[in-house]
């Protein structure tokens, strides 16, 4: 995961430098590579980040769950209580 | 040195994103929390206002005569227009400070609720051209088979020239034809009325059709 973070951080750099190259140079091929190639970088960038930070809650979801599921089993093999009704 | 607000913004932002990105490349620190909020200003909020003032300044940029004559076979076009001896209308107009350095769009710019996307779906077009036809050539080569894609609109012109005012209907040849400059039918730029708004380029035309005959 802190890879593909690192690929997000380089992919951002150059669509930054992409950007920057066509308001340093405002000359047709600069300005139309920043607005296709730059920020479709820089979209591919943040889409790769919320990829993995989505990705990173999901799992801690699953990690808390997990963990009330093992807390919860204790409490179910002592079998219903008395104030539960009769079994059906 | 004028530098354009949208730019310095962009400047700053890339500036701040570049800062945390490079901390985050270098230093490798481990993935908590804070480290995914500098991510975020660093890969989402900071490069997004970096894209959205840069966009705005291109937009700026585009419209500039410098712009338009950074393709080599449109020199003498926009040489002609900031000349200030030339007498062709596209000269007499950038000195005009209303037009000044943006005027080949504002005269090549399609007026209406859309203008501005057709103008730029025709800038595009013009790329193509450069790319694929004109690159090659040289001046004196592309200058006979540049012409203009279709006939420049007297509605460009009644934007500023009413053809309402009196003075202007004072002028016989104005009121003898009204209907067709109204219409279209008869350019304000045609020979014998104000003449080609780049007369340098008219000449090259004329000869060329000579010639080919």
């Amino acid at each position: 995961m802190t890879r593909l973070l690192r690929l997000s951080a380089v992919l951002t750099i150059v669509a930054l430098a992409l950007m920057v190259w066509s308001m340093l140079a405002p000359t047709p091929m600069p300005v139309m590579v920043a607005m296709t190639v730059g920020q479709g970088l820089g979209t591919l960038a943040f889409a790769l980040y919320l990829f993995v930070i989505v990705r990173d809650l999901r799992e801690h979801w699953r990690a808390d769950r997990v963990e009330q599921i093992t807390v919860d089993i204790p409490a179910l093999a002592e079998g219903p209580r008395i104030d539960d009704g009769p079994p059906s | 040195m004028h530098l354009d607000p949208f730019i310095a913004l962009a400047l700053a932002t890339t500036g701040i994103a570049v800062v945390l990105l490079v901390w985050f490349l270098i230093k490798r620190p481990t993935l908590t929390r804070n480290t995914k909020l500098v991510l975020l200003f660093g890969i989402g909020i900071l490069p997004v206002m970096t894209a959205a003032n840069g966009n705005v300044a291109g937009y700026h940029a585009m419209k500039t005569r410098t712009f338009c004559g950074s393709c080599h076979v449109m020199t003498p076009y926009k040489d002609d227009s900031a000349d200030p001896n030339s007498l062709g209308l596209a000269a007499r107009h950038g000195r005009n400070e209303a037009f000044g350095a943006e005027n080949c769009y504002t005269c090549h710019a399609d007026y209406g609720m859309f203008g501005t996307i057709t103008t730029k779906l025709g800038g595009l077009r013009h790329v193509y051209e450069y790319t694929l036809n004109f690159h090659q050539l040289t001046l004196e080569e592309a200058i006979p088979k540049i012409h203009i894609r279709k006939p420049f609109p007297n509605s460009t012109c009644i934007r500023c020239h009413s053809t309402q005012n009196p003075l202007w209907m004072k002028i016989g040849e104005h009121a003898s034809t009204l209907v067709e400059t109204r219409a279209g039918t008869l350019s304000c730029a045609s020979a014998g009325c104000h003449g080609a708004a780049h007369p340098f380029s008219h000449d090259i035309h004329e000869r060329a059709k000579l010639g080919a005959k």
